[in-house]
């Protein structure tokens, strides 16, 4: 999968945010804000052409001190919400 | 990520949306307080905010009367300068420049609707156009609408 292009990471009130670019709307009654790791995996991400959830793990496993099992399931999860919250495409 | 709601205090938020309309962006912001009744409720509504450019009397204007506190209201007149507020839920204007007013209302988002309802809509003209005269009766209006013990009549 890919990081949508024009979506961007930024902190707004102390928060990491993910918003559009450009002329776009910002709706602060439905805003995409990720935690310290999830923005870790965010800024990852869109450094590469694509990514896969196992380069979400292997992120993981590098920054954080978990298991591979509990990566494997995070790094899924994440991946799963992402593309649902429609930040990132197939 | 979670579907949570957080609460951002005013002072730190709408610096924060002030900036992003500078940007170039429009901004959709939850409504709070009961000063734009009874088109507009507390914890309901939403307004989509774009930064301003004219602004005349009847807009209904994002401002910072005083540093750090800021308003959703309508503009009742502007002279030179000066401008003067009032929240359609309020019997009491407030005061400003003009350089304070940060940001328009394009419209409204009501009742959980996806619809906007624009500020140059038949509705919400409609609208501004019968409360803003019926200014005399307000105070018997919302009373009305709103049945509450005054304030003044509450026991300190």
């Amino acid at each position: 999968m890919k990081v949508k292009k024009g979506f961007r990471l930024r902190t707004i009130c102390g928060e990491n945010v993910i918003v559009a670019e450009g002329l776009e709307n910002i709706d602060f009654s439905k805003i995409i804000s990720l935690n310290e790791s999830a923005a870790y995996l965010w800024r990852k991400a869109e450094e590469l052409p694509t990514f896969t959830a196992d380069d979400l793990k292997g992120w993981l496993l590098d920054e954080y001190e978990v298991d591979e099992a509990t990566a494997q399931a995070d790094a899924q999860t994440v991946a799963t919400q992402w593309l649902e919250a429609g930040i990132t495409e197939p | 990520m979670t579907k949570d709601t957080i609460e951002i205090a005013n002072n730190v938020l709408l610096p924060e949306v002030v900036r992003l309309l500078e940007e170039g962006h429009t901004v959709t912001l939850p409504l709070r307080g009961y000063s734009m009744r009874p088109f507009l409720e507390d914890n309901r509504d939403k307004a989509l905010l774009i930064k301003p450019e004219t602004v005349k009397a009847g807009d209904a204007v994002l401002a910072e009367i005083t540093p750090g506190r800021y308003v959703l209201h309508r503009i009742v007149s502007i002279k030179v300068q000066e401008v003067t507020l009032r929240g359609d839920g309020n019997i009491a204007t407030e005061h400003c420049r003009l350089s304070d007013v940060r940001a328009t209302v394009i419209g409204f988002y009501r009742k959980g609707s996806q619809q906007l309802d624009s500020t140059d809509g038949m509705k919400w003209r409609l609208y501004s156009w019968w409360w803003t005269r019926l200014l005399p009766l307000r105070r018997f209006l919302l009373f009305a609408l709103y049945p509450h013990v005054p304030k003044r009549f509450l026991k300190k």
